[in-house]
């Protein structure tokens, strides 16, 4: 076969890899898709079942997953399997890395909560002194981010609030009603205590699902100009020796392990964060700042409190009494003036009208059956999504002998929760029991344990974009500083993250850099 | 190995199928057989346990989730011949946990009543549980009786609401409606990567 140059080669197939096809095939940019795993079909590889009928009761197979809390016996089979893609960590510093390698990724599975970062987080370090400015701020992003919210169908409530940006919805919360007694309670005591209560923000897509495979790569298939190739694992980018630049990748043919290289002009790294990092690091590329691999962060999660209405308790609940959620967004350290013992801040997601959970009673038996009886339906419960700062010690690097199924080194994985993250969720458990408090409910439940980092499934950074090619790895347009016919365009790039679910901005960021190579690669520049 | 191959090479020809007498039509017909599971012709067959060990757990289960509202407790459900096989095939760690705790309560109820866990009646074996209840944290506690009955609390509740007795009994119409018996969409394993 004649060797085939694409114009791009983009390696992942999630929403930023999907993103980048979408974008740069409507602007008639030929594209080759590699993506390391097959493509599911929903019809074929689904069927309902009782947990019965599964091997081990709906438990899963015990040490099959041992980082995706996420993970149970029906969705077992979806989950990067660990021992084919291991990844390494110190024993006292857990992290959960939770991947998917279907085509379409994590985009087939994600909950769909959708926010816009705001200049509290693109210019964090002017507001508080901590850490480094993303290179673009909320004006830059804007445009792109109403674009996404369109197509991946967004909705939500406008606000007005500086922190929390209003996107381009496309209708008010779904499900919408009037609001239940219980929540009129939430949002009175909230109010008092300052904090402004939303809705929650959410995709709805088509048919609640708003992935890469339905919203993303069909438009882009039709184009003509994308080719898509699953199973295929990419070991690494091959650098043109003359020209110091990308030609293209080696890959590993999943099933039969088959090496091959395909090539481009240009290479778009859409392979999940960590992965992205992984395959530069493995190049040996794209590191002069020393910063690749390094700036590791996600959001915390784990704080819980929850309570319990008294007058919807013991099936008193009627009709219009308590459920509906409400979504807080952040409130603290907004003004420098009123500053908190931890830097940044933390949003509450609030549910309402619930059944509590069993392991919240220590108690068993006739005992426990009673309490929940008298607490069913008449729950409130809420978390925290809370802002990991970004350091530069928490970092993955290649593992010195750890190889995965295809022979490819393996990452190390090193992060840890700092003073700042456990202060942030001893601040959000106390807000929250204050918040019940005052509205009148009874405190069932109050949990500050910070989750390990990984858990929110929302890493970030390792590869991140600034002005310095001195201090960051990419530029503004999530190009390489040092190799510019290479992109990374998912979360790798980000600098902070906020409290915000990350999606959002990686979609934008996918198409605002995806825009930007078709022009330069018009220009000839690349 | 002669015959071996001669089979595969049949099988790579278009008429294979009609040559090796396999009609085909039959198959759909023996996929739309109906069919039982193991678990509701036959018992498991405990293997991991000691006897003293099992038949604490067998008490111990039935405490924890009896019989309530019409719907089977953990005894009906086999609640505890599920976690023997269960514990028996999980990491080392869990298994210590479940041994420790169990020869822990057995050795706790000879000393206080001179007799097995096992014959301990609910009111008997409560001032044995109830100091190591633990309040709910996202990691399990520190202390290994209270991280052992903090996990057998859980797993139980999942061996019985899970089991195929609590969904016949929350799909009868008789009888009270608890959820559980958890119906799902369940992925089979995709193209999954072969072995070389
Ligand atoms: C259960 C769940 C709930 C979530 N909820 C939310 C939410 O509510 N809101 C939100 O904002 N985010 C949420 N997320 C996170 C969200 O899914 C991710 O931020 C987003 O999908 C990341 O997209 P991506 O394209 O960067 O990466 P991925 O979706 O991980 O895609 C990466 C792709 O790269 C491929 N790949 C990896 N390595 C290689 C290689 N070496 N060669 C070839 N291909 C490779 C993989 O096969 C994969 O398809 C959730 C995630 C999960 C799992």
């Amino acid at each position: 076969m004649a060797k085939k140059i694409y114009d791009v080669l983009i390696v992942g197939s999630g929403h930023s890899g999907g993103m980048a096809a979408h974008t740069l095939t409507e602007k008639g940019v030929s594209c080759l898709m590699l993506n390391a795993g097959p493509v599911a079909d929903f019809e074929k590889d689904r069927t309902t079942k009782a947990a019965h009928e599964l091997p081990y009761r709906g438990f899963g197979k015990p040490g099959e997953h041992p980082h995706i809390f996420q993970a149970n016996e029906f969705n077992a089979n979806t989950w990067v399997n660990e021992k084919e893609a291991p990844y390494s960590h110190d024993k006292d510093a857990p992290y959960n890395w939770v991947r998917v390698r279907l085509l379409g990724g994590r985009s087939l599975f994600w909950a769909r909560q959708s926010f816009r970062l705001s200049d509290y987080e693109f210019k964090a370090a002017d507001h508080d002194g901590f850490g480094d400015n993303w290179p673009i701020g909320l004006a830059d992003l804007d445009p792109f981010y109403s674009r996404v919210e369109a197509q991946f169908k967004v909705v939500g409530r406008k606000e007005g609030w500086k922190q929390f940006p209003d996107g381009n919805f496309v209708s008010g919360p779904a499900g919408a009603s009037a609001d239940s007694e219980c929540v009129k309670r939430l949002t009175a005591a909230a109010q008092k205590m300052g904090y402004g209560v939303s809705r929650m923000r959410a995709a709805m897509g088509d048919g609640g699902l708003a992935s890469s495979v339905n919203l993303c790569l069909p438009g882009a298939v039709e184009t003509g100009k994308l080719d898509i190739v699953p199973n295929a694992v990419v070991r690494e980018i091959k650098i043109d020796r003359n020209t110091g630049k990308a030609a293209g990748v080696c890959f590993v043919e999943r099933h039969s392990r088959r090496e091959m290289e395909a090539y481009a002009k240009v290479v778009v790294l859409a392979a999940g964060t960590l992965e992205s990092t992984r395959l530069l690091l493995n190049s040996g590329i794209c590191n002069s700042s020393g910063a690749l691999g390094r700036y590791l962060f996600d959001q915390q999660y784990g704080a819980t409190v929850v309570a319990a209405m008294p007058e919807a308790m013991n099936g008193k609940a009627r009709p219009g009494m308590i459920g509906g959620g409400v979504f807080i967004p952040r409130f603290q350290n907004l003004d420098q003036s009123r500053k908190l013992n931890f830097l940044r801040g933390y949003a509450m997601p609030m549910g309402t009208g619930s059944s509590p959970d069993a392991k919240y009673f220590p108690a068993y038996g006739a005992e426990l059956q009673k309490l929940l009886d008298t607490y069913a339906g008449a729950c409130i419960q809420g978390g925290i999504y809370g802002e990991v700062l970004p350091r530069k010690e928490n970092h993955v690097r290649i593992h010195k002998t750890g190889r995965d199924a295809w022979g490819i080194p393996t990452l190390h994985i090193e992060a840890r929760y700092s003073e700042n993250e456990r202060l942030m969720a001893q601040h959000a458990a106390d807000t929250m029991e204050e918040m019940y408090k005052s509205a009148g409910f009874e405190l069932l439940v109050k949990s500050t344990a910070v989750n390990p980092p990984g858990y929110s499934i929302h890493e970030l950074g390792t590869a991140r974009m600034g002005d310095n090619p001195k201090t960051s790895v990419l530029n503004r347009w999530n190009q390489s500083h040092d190799i510019k016919n290479i992109f990374v365009v998912d979360g790798a790039s980000f600098v902070t993250g906020g409290w915000q679910n990350p999606t959002m901005t990686i979609l934008a960021l996918s198409m605002r850099a995806s825009e930007y190579l078709a022009e330069q690669l018009k220009k000839g520049e690349l | 190995m002669r015959r071996r191959r001669f089979v595969t090479a049949l099988a790579a020809t278009p008429a294979a199928n009609a040559l090796l007498g396999q009609q085909p039509g039959r198959t759909d017909e023996a996929s739309k057989l109906t069919t039982i599971s193991p678990d509701a012709a036959a018992l498991a067959v405990p293997r991991f346990f000691s006897a003293a060990q099992l038949g604490a757990l067998k008490n111990l289960c039935q405490i924890l989730l009896p019989s309530m509202n019409g719907n089977p407790g953990a005894a009906e459900a086999g609640a505890a011949e599920f976690l023997d096989f269960l514990i028996g095939v999980s990491p080392l760690e869990r298994q210590t946990l479940y041994r420790k705790g169990l020869d822990t309560l057995e050795a706790d109820a000879k000393r206080k009543y001179s007799k097995p866990f096992a014959e301990l009646s609910a009111a008997e074996a409560d001032p044995l549980l109830k100091p190591h209840l633990a309040q709910w944290t996202f990691d399990p506690p520190k202390d290994p009786m209270k991280h052992f009955l903090t996990a057998i609390r859980a797993d139980v509740r999942t061996a019985t609401m899970n089991s195929r007795e609590w969904a016949s009994a929350a799909s009868s119409g008789s009888r009270r409606r608890r959820g559980g018996g958890g119906v799902g969409l369940y992925w089979h394993p995709v193209d999954p990567t072969r072995a070389l």
